[in-house]
């Protein structure tokens, strides 16, 4: 990869990052919907465009809904928390969080001179791995960034994605589980 | 674009250009857009690899609370152990006990404060701030007090994490309308009882260690797990205590007893009385301690004298004999004798007189203050903090459901249940529109979910506070998540070595948190956080005794001449010598005049209770070892350990039933109310006809709880006729009736 993509790429990392924390006017504005639809739009998901557009720009009430799906997906809700945002529910016997799967993730960050701002921070939360990825994009640590995919963030990512496409309720997280995909995905 | 467009390619597309410039909009506020990691140097392995032990944790998976330390690596609690410095629980610690890491680590805890913007019952949560949750109930709360007055409020609370908020609801905002699960639908009538007769309450202190006999009643040591106090139970067993079990069923006690008494349920008050009237009219009482201490002895004796071993054997369908070898045991062993008072003694409506009973039996044997007897350690003096100046005491006290209605004189504090249902329900003798539960699930911790469900529907505003998603919490207007016993500074927990008559010590410990709170991914607050904010959103701020829980700690500890540093510098544990707990004599109420003049019998009486109608049996339930009733039920190691609970059915019975071992059932009750799930049979003789008995706190409805969820049977579901006990208000729960339901058919239960 080259310098300027590198860069591009820690952007992107960070936007998907962001993408997955609770919906908030203090991020989803215009801006936000533009990059996206930007995205959506270069990669040809027409669908998923226009299952968008009907569910977030042609109603004014469009980010409630948007808050009670997150919960539901991610947070607590009934029938079940469909699928809890980090690696070790998938990946240990016992689905619980911070696994062993968890620690080895944060040795990682620790390998590459980082560490979690919060003293119990659960290490392979979705976000927190796509924040790292955008530090080593940034770094120009390509193959940092295809190590850690490959050993800490592919080993769950599509049962996650998995579950948010057969359980999702509203399109937007199918849209953005696809997006990650595509952005973190194995390249032959 | 093409569908196998790669990464790659999509970087270098032109049309990304409008994108770059719109990117660093999508972070719109600083605080939003911090990353979550710090730069720090590599260091090599070694130092955070290593595994820390923390000291100062204090178990909650039950109300025991044996003293821990967490092996905590990178932050990361990986194992709870007892703390090596305790001399109550030492270094063990139970099934569940162990199984705190998982609680800590369960997916399905609850993170965030929650609107719910479906319905009651139905619920669609929005995580919301803070501030927007405690505004909404503050809000909501003042505005019920407005309107209703103080008493329109009713709170359920459960576990140390309620103590402080209770505090603030029952002395300053001044409601009588609390009902704690612990009092109302377990131990409140014994410790009444206690009082009433001993004048103290007995908490679980009989000195079973030193025992030459130990005397159970339904409790079932081993399948019911408190470290501490199996330690007793076992040490007097391997120093040769005989062990008399009284129950319908062969638990695990009653597999090591010595005396196994296959006694009727609901009948045990006439046992306990033909046993008293045998030492009487045989001399065989401890006359000195009763010529002593015993009050009303005459009224006493004259009372029971009809209760004879036949009249006692018919009715509780137990040889005469064998009533009498229980006597004779008893008397031959006198005072050295434990007759353990229980603990879950809420069974039949019929309870006071039964725990009155086991008092004056106790008193009877003179068994008070003497090695293997009644006797409760003397633990250390510790400060108070955290009480709430009580400025609404006179309001609370004249709006008491049950003194209006001069009704349960014996009511242990706060207001039976059923009155605070009932009266929200139907709005008489007025009206309640607020509702809080805190770490009490009323689901299934009281009887009767229907009404429950009513008195919930009607209400302006329910709030829950709560660390897991429990069925109550599917009620809620808006949920608040609270941190765990792990994380927070909380209570103190002062005792003695286990061993009364070992070398006489005296302990301090304070829960203190074991793992930091400090997390991205959640916002749990401690109680007395929550409590304070919303004291000052309701206008009461200037009445808050503490700002944190480590003030109320460290305030505590002081009256010890102790700090949170000394403590932790003493590895948690603070010991110092103790004070010899025996010789303390009991004055003993044989006959009572104050339960005479409240119109209730003065001396023990047995009251019968509805027998099963025809092919039904009497459901009973317990404890599992590895389960604290449903506090545990979405724990994966435990539910591994014991997923679902069998149903006991009598051997005879299921053969003629055409029932076998392992099949898979369901049950139905006298109300034609059937289990929502099923369960295995477990077919034995161990185990009376007309008695069915499973474990209690399985079979959760709520699909939040991802583990727990259809596993099992809930009994709570099946106990549709409520019991009252007269003199406490308490609920009797076993007198509920089933039959069996396999494929869709409906077995009846052979008499
Ligand atoms: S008995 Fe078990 S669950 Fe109860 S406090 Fe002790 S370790 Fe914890």
């Amino acid at each position: 990869m080259s310098q300027t993509t590198s860069i591009s790429m820690a952007e992107i990392y960070r936007f998907l990052a962001q993408s997955m924390r609770y919906p908030s006017p203090d991020w989803m504005q215009a801006d936000y919907f533009s990059v996206l639809d930007t995205f959506i739009a270069e990669l040809g998901w027409d669908t998923e465009t226009q299952a968008l557009g009907q569910s977030l720009f042609e109603s004014d009430d469009w980010l409630e809904p948007l808050q009670v799906e997150h919960t539901r997906l991610f947070v607590n809700a009934i029938p079940t928390v469909i699928a809890p945002p980090y690696g070790s529910v998938y990946l240990s016997a016992d689905g619980m969080l911070y696994g062993p799967s968890a620690e080895k993730t944060k040795q990682f960050y620790r390998e590459q001179g980082f560490d979690l701002a919060g003293e119990a921070d659960i290490p392979d939360h979705i976000s927190f791995e796509l924040d790292f990825l955008a530090l080593l994009a940034e770094e120009g640590k390509s193959d940092e960034e295809e190590r850690f995919l490959s050993l800490h963030f592919r080993p769950w990512f599509p049962k996650f994605q998995a579950r948010i496409l057969q359980e999702g309720r509203h399109p937007f997280y199918g849209v953005l589980v696809n997006l990650i995909d595509f952005f973190t995905r194995e390249e032959m | 674009m093409a569908l196998n467009l790669t990464r790659r390619k999509f970087l270098q597309t032109a049309s990304l250009a409008a994108a770059t410039a719109a990117m660093s909009g999508c972070f719109a506020r600083q605080a939003n857009a911090s990353t979550p990691f710090v730069k720090k140097p590599f260091t090599a392995p070694g130092s955070f690899a290593d595994t820390k032990t923390v000291v100062g944790g204090v178990c909650e998976m039950c109300f025991w609370r044996c003293q821990l330390v967490g092996k905590v690596r990178d932050g990361k609690l990986v194992k709870l152990e007892g703390n090596p410095k305790s001399i109550d629980n030492g270094a063990s610690i139970c099934a569940r006990g162990n199984g705190g890491v998982k609680l800590l680590y369960d997916p399905d805890r609850l993170k965030f404060p929650m609107k719910n913007v479906g319905k009651r019952g139905a619920p669609q949560w929005k995580r919301i701030s803070w501030d927007e949750a405690l505004d909404e109930c503050a809000t909501k709360l003042k505005a019920v007090v407005d309107k209703h007055g103080p008493h329109g409020i009713a709170m359920f609370p459960h576990g140390s994490s309620a103590t402080y908020p209770m505090g603030f609801f029952e002395n300053v905002v001044g409601t009588p309308n609390i009902s704690e699960a612990s009092f109302f639908q377990c131990r409140g009538i014994r410790d009444m009882a206690y009082v009433a007769t001993l004048d103290t309450a007995p908490d679980e202190n009989v000195d079973m260690a030193n025992a030459k006999v130990i005397f159970l009643l339904g409790g079932h040591f081993g399948e019911n797990v408190h470290v501490s106090h199996v330690k007793r139970y076992l040490k007097g067993l391997e120093n040769g205590a005989k062990l008399v079990v009284v129950d319908p069923r062969f638990s695990a006690s009653a597999a090591k007893a010595h005396t196994w008494v296959k006694i009727k349920p609901g009948t045990d008050t006439a046992f306990l009385l033909a046993i008293m009237n045998h030492l009487v009219k045989t001399g065989k009482y401890n006359k000195a301690y009763v010529e002593a201490n015993g009050e009303g002895f005459d009224k006493f004796s004259k009372g029971i004298s009809l209760a004879t071993l036949d009249w006692a054997a018919k009715i509780c369908d137990v040889p005469a004999k064998q009533i009498k070898e229980v006597a004779e045991l008893l008397a031959a062993n006198a005072p050295n004798v434990s007759i353990h008072p229980g603990r879950h003694v809420s069974w039949n409506g019929n309870d006071f007189q039964r725990e009155r009973s086991l008092a004056c039996l106790t008193g009877l044997l003179g068994a008070i203050g003497v090695k293997g007897g009644f006797v409760a350690g003397k633990g250390p003096k510790v400060g108070k903090a955290g009480g709430w100046p009580k400025i609404n005491e006179e309001h609370a006290e004249a709006h008491a459901l049950h003194k209006m209605a001069k009704k349960y004189q014996f009511s242990p504090p706060g207001t039976p249940t059923d009155m605070i249902r009932d009266a929200a329900v139907s709005g008489k003798p007025y009206a309640i529109k607020g509702f809080v539960a805190w770490g009490q699930n009323p689901i299934q911790t009281v009887p009767g979910e229907d009404l429950t469900i009513k008195m919930l529907q009607q209400m302006d505003f329910v709030m829950v506070c709560d660390i897991m998603p429990t069925d109550i919490t599917m009620y809620a207007d808006i949920l608040l998540p609270e941190s765990s016993y792990l994380e927070r500074y909380d209570m103190i927990k002062p005792g003695t070595q286990w061993d009364l008559s070992g070398k006489q010590e005296q302990y301090i410990a304070a829960r203190m948190p074991l793992v930091s709170m400090t997390a991205a991914d959640h916002e749990r607050k401690d109680p007395v956080w929550i409590t304070n904010e919303l004291a000052k959103r309701m206008g009461l701020g200037q009445h808050i005794p503490v700002k944190t829980q480590e003030e109320k700690t460290e305030k505590m500890l002081a009256g010890a001449n102790l700090s949170i540093e000394q403590l932790v510098k003493e590895d948690g544990i603070h010991v110092q010598p103790g004070v010899d707990p025996y010789g303390k004599v009991l004055k003993v109420k044989f006959f009572s005049q104050e339960l005479a003049e409240a119109g209730f019998p003065a001396v023990p009486t047995y009251l019968p209770v509805p027998e099963p109608p025809k092919g039904f049996a009497r459901l009973v339930y317990g404890r599992a070892p590895v389960h604290t009733f449903n506090r545990s039920q979405n724990n994966v190691w435990l539910v591994n350990e014991m997923p679902e609970n069998p149903v006991w059915l009598n051997d005879e019975s299921a053969k003629k039933m055409g029932l076998k071992d392992g099949d898979r059932i369901e049950l139905v009750n006298q109300d034609g109310v059937k289990s929502q799930t099923s369960s295995v049979l477990k077919v034995t003789p161990g185990i009376r006809k007309d008695t069915i008995y499973m474990a209690h706190g399985y079979g959760t409805k709520n699909p939040a709880m991802t583990v727990g969820v259809g596993k099992g049977i809930d009994d709570q579901s099946l106990i549709t006729k409520l019991a009252v006990d007269p003199e406490t208000g308490a609920h009797g729960m076993r007198n509920n009736f089933v039959k069996f339901v396999k494929n869709g058919k409906v077995l009846s239960i052979p008499a």
